[in-house]
């Protein structure tokens, strides 16, 4: 076997999203992939949503329900497939009122969607998309929460993507600064408990509990937990990562407090341009110095700045962000060993995200061969839309390519955690026939114009096992092999 | 020289209103008022022709079959010769009984090296060899005699390819995965610690679901009961009178690699199946004045039969020669069509294959010329190209009344 092939398989399947030939990466796998560093491509697609319209959109939402106060306690809208509202179980004057706002909120949710999916689907730089969906996923904003509907993918384009390729604390501030997240984890709502909205509150409603009186802590705590430290007490095979305390959450809390969406300001239809989604309103900010893992930050906006840069350089980040890059692009339990050297490169660069890639695609434990990750669902349709270059055809039947039927629903994640990145989280019983089902569907829709036999050899390369060569040769007929293919561990698998 | 076929994708819903009818009439084209029916039935996988007409008669049979000839212990006996029927053709048998049954035995295609892929595109295209046709011989039959067809399933069948006048029909219900397809990826995750697992459990929750339903609506399973309702549903669109005369449907399965014998396996769902739906063909095509059934031929073909002997699973390997069925009103059926080579090694094709001896082309020409009524030099130009030659077979249909 010829190792180059191999390493170009390799390439195109573990570290990007699957490809039809080889041909691309066959002279040089690696530099084919280091070349791919830099910002996300634009995401393809037509009328989509920037954080300002997202927030108009909320704000017409909000303007309509206050207008119209439902005369009983009505579900929320669904955000992608509305129900049909069930005859005679409400009056027909409320579903007609909501309509026109439902059907404009939609049609931000599926735009992002479609753009997400479209743009993995033809991106000839799947590497740099791969790293832009990882860190939407480490950076989750879900509109399983009602409050971050209509800016998710706002959120991708504008935060994530141009940043996936500079230094960590660039991203992580345009992350955590983004209105989608602010409103995501209630940033929107934490006020300093001595800030001058909370104090003016009480002096109004002296006689009963203010209905803002101090801080929401999620916002502080997500970013310790998930995108910057790690839980303290995690991550042991790793050299440990967290390190903070409740009263860090707190302080940081307290340095958040005043990060604020303007959402009045974007209540007409054509603000002005100069109008800022993420603002900082001294009024709702904490006075006074605050000390965060032992460093004192000084009152005012400045603050969170300097404290995300020293988030991004203390050595938790480094070996917590080393974790999950080793464990999304090599194995669930990545070995000690690649992830120390990650973390070095992380260290040594401080925080330079391609020196980090680098370090990655440097590691031997990169190319074994046998591969070990599991592709999500929508790794799955995305690289069989790739497989068989179907570009639009592939989402046209269904918005999302039936991601969310596989058990995904795509910018909804259930938690900030952001999707699972381990196989039996994804390997439930219901899961696995899921993607049987799927790929019946597909392979006897598509399945007798592709011949599978020579597909499979075109696109795994040497990684096409022999017992799956046999069972595709050997299937009952063309559908039946491209099912086969679709559902072989080497296409299942990354 | 043909045109595309036309596709027409109509929706409905299993188990649901079965009238579409109104949707599938093609605008301005007259109602095709010629009586003749015709159901091309594929059998995709290779059916064991041994495991569903065994010929336990033969003097060779249990030496030949060697772990698989106990099989046919329980087979219905087909009388006046060494064959019968599997026992869960049980209704197809009754189709022998009352002349309505013709097994043709000891056939095949023009095309000898065994791949699913290369067999069905000759069974399809009615080539000589695989790729020399791009359309299909039934699809050019309805070009030529100006009937239209329907094809039970999502995609037009490379069969009906080439005429004009094709509508599908498809259930809008997402299949259940063949079993077939799940047995194959139990064997292709083996060596995988978590899908081996993960596939064991999902298999498991559905196959008791299914064994449930399969309680519930004795003699279909699965993927089965699809399969019945697309039978119903041919017969509904032939027997209604708009102009569709024809119709294609397909069943897989066959594929039986492994313990083919297993009193629950794939091939005997398969096999289970195929007589549900002959059974609800004949029972559609009977309903009103029963005349649809009395001019109606079905073919029931698969691409290849398989190996004579057992393979080291219990099941059989990719063959030659096997048996094809052809039953309707307008059959002339209670016989066994076959030049039989015999099963001793000497016999077969290169030493383990049952021997073509009647080219299937040569059932399907009378079929095609006497009961379609396609012109004959149609026939030998367009339709099966290269067939001219093949011995002419007189018996293979009634006179007409």
């Amino acid at each position: 076997m010829n190792p180059a092939p191999t390493a170009a398989a390799i390439a195109a399947h573990r570290f990007g999203l699957g490809e039809a030939r080889l041909d691309a990466m066959a002279a040089d796998p690696r530099g084919w992939l280091l070349a791919q560093i830099g910002p996300a491509d634009p995401q393809r697609g037509q009328d989509l949503a920037d954080a300002a319209t997202g927030l108009r959109a909320i704000v017409r939402y909000r303007q309509l329900r206050q207008q119209q106060p439902p005369a009983q306690p009505q579900p929320q809208p669904q955000p992608q497939a509305q129900r049909p509202p069930a005859a005679g179980a409400m009056p027909a004057a409320a579903p007609a009122a909501e309509q026109p706002f439902a059907e404009h909120f939609r049609a931000i949710v599926q735009a992002d969607l479609r753009a997400r999916l479209l743009t993995a689907a033809t991106t000839e730089r799947p590497f740099a998309e791969r790293l832009a969906l990882f860190w939407a996923n480490h950076f989750t904003v879900s509109m399983a929460k009602a409050s971050a509907r209509g800016l998710v993918g706002a959120f991708e384009r504008e935060a994530i993507r141009p940043h996936i390729a500079g230094r960590f604390e660039t991203l992580l501030a345009a992350a955590v600064k983004h209105p989608a997240m602010l409103r995501y984890l209630d940033n929107d709502q934490s006020a300093g408990p001595q800030s001058r909205v909370v104090l003016r509150l009480q002096r109004l409603q002296r006689l009963q509990a203010p209905r803002l009186s101090g801080l929401n802590e999620n916002l502080a705590r997500e970013v310790l937990e998930l995108h910057t430290l790690g839980v303290s007490g995690g991550g042991a095979a790793y050299g440990g990562w967290g390190g903070y305390t409740q009263a860090d959450v707190t302080e940081f809390a307290r340095v958040l407090t005043g990060w604020r969406v303007p959402l009045r300001d974007f209540a007409g239809d054509a603000p002005p341009a100069a109008v800022s989604a993420t603002v900082f309103d001294p009024a709702w900010h904490q006075p006074g110095a605050k000390s965060v893992l032992n460093r004192r930050y000084a009152e005012g906006p400045q603050a969170l700045d300097e404290l995300l840069r020293d988030l991004a350089q203390h050595p938790s980040t480094a070996r917590f962000i080393a974790t999950k890059l080793a464990r999304h692009f090599i194995a669930d339990e990545p070995p000690a060993a690649v992830v120390e050297r990650l973390a070095q490169a992380y260290r040594r660069s401080g925080g330079d995200l391609p020196a980090v890639y680098a370090a990655l695609l440097q590691s031997p434990e990169a190319w074994l061969p046998a591969p070990r990750k599991l592709k999500t669902p929508e790794e799955f349709v995305v690289g069989s839309a790739r497989l068989l270059g179907l570009g639009e055809a592939a989402f046209r039947r269904a918005g999302d390519g039936g991601v969310t039927q596989l058990g995904q629903r795509l910018q909804a994640a259930p938690s900030p955690a952001g999707w699972p990145d381990r196989a039996d989280e994804w390997l439930g019983p219901d899961a696995l026939w899921k993607r049987i089902e799927w790929a019946t569907r597909l392979a006897e829709r598509l399945g007798p114009q592709v011949d599978a036999r020579a597909l499979a050899p075109q696109s795994l390369g040497p990684l096409l096992g022999e017992a799956t060569r046999q069972q595709i040769e050997r299937a009952a007929d063309g559908p039946q092999a491209f099912a086969l293919l679709l559902l072989s561990p080497e296409f299942q698998r990354r | 020289m043909m045109n595309a076929t036309r596709r027409r994708a109509l929706t409905t819903i299993v188990g649901g209103t079965l009238a579409p009818w109104a949707r599938l009439s093609l605008a301005g084209s007259a109602g095709d008022t010629r009586p003749q029916r015709f159901v091309f039935l594929i059998l995709r996988g290779g059916m064991d022709g041994l495991m569903a007409a065994p010929a336990p008669g033969d003097p060779a049979w249990a030496a030949a079959r060697g772990t698989l000839a106990a099989a046919a212990d329980a087979a219905l006996p087909l009388a006046g010769g060494p064959f019968a029927l599997h026992p869960l053709l049980a209704q197809a048998h009754g189709l022998y009984g009352s002349g309505e049954l013709l097994v043709v035995h000891a056939t095949g295609l023009p095309y000898r090296e065994r791949s699913h892929f290369d067999a069905q595109q000759v069974l399809e295209s009615g080539g000589s060899r695989p790729h020399e046709l791009t359309s299909g011989w039934l699809g050019r039959a309805l070009q030529a005699s100006g009937r239209r067809g329907v094809a039970l399933s999502t995609a037009v069948p490379l069969a009906l390819r080439g005429a004009t006048a094709v509508d599908t029909w498809a259930p809008s219900q997402l299949p259940e995965p063949a079993a077939d397809l799940v047995a194959r990826l139990a064997s292709l995750y083996e060596a995988d610690a978590e899908l081996a697992p993960a596939l064991a459990r999902a298999r498991g929750l559905h196959e008791e679901a299914a064994m449930r339903e399969r309680l519930a609506t004795p003699g279909a399973a699965g993927g089965g009961r699809i399969a019945l309702t697309l039978a119903r549903q041919a017969a509904e669109f032939l027997r209604a009178p708009g102009g569709l005369t024809v119709a294609v449907l397909e069943l897989g399965g066959w594929d039986s690699h492994t313990n083919q014998a297993a009193p629950q396996g794939a091939t005997a769902n398969s096999l289970r199946t195929l007589d549900g739906m002959l059974a609800a063909l004949r029972e559609g095509l009977l309903q009103g004045d029963g005349s649809a059934w009395a001019h109606t031929v079905v073919l029931v073909a698969t691409e290849f039969g398989r190996a004579v002997a057992a393979n080291g699973n219990g099941g059989t390997d990719h063959g030659s020669g096997g048996a094809a069925l052809l039953l309707g009103g307008a059959v002339r059926g209670g016989r066994v069509l076959a030049d039989w080579p015999g099963l001793a090694a000497k016999d077969r094709y290169e030493g383990r294959d049952l021997r073509i001896t009647t080219d299937l082309r040569a059932v399907l020409r009378p079929v095609l010329a006497d009961h379609l009524q396609v012109a004959r030099a149609a026939l030998d130009r367009e339709v099966l190209p290269g067939s001219a030659a093949l011995p002419r077979l007189q018996d293979v249909l009634r006179a007409p009344a």
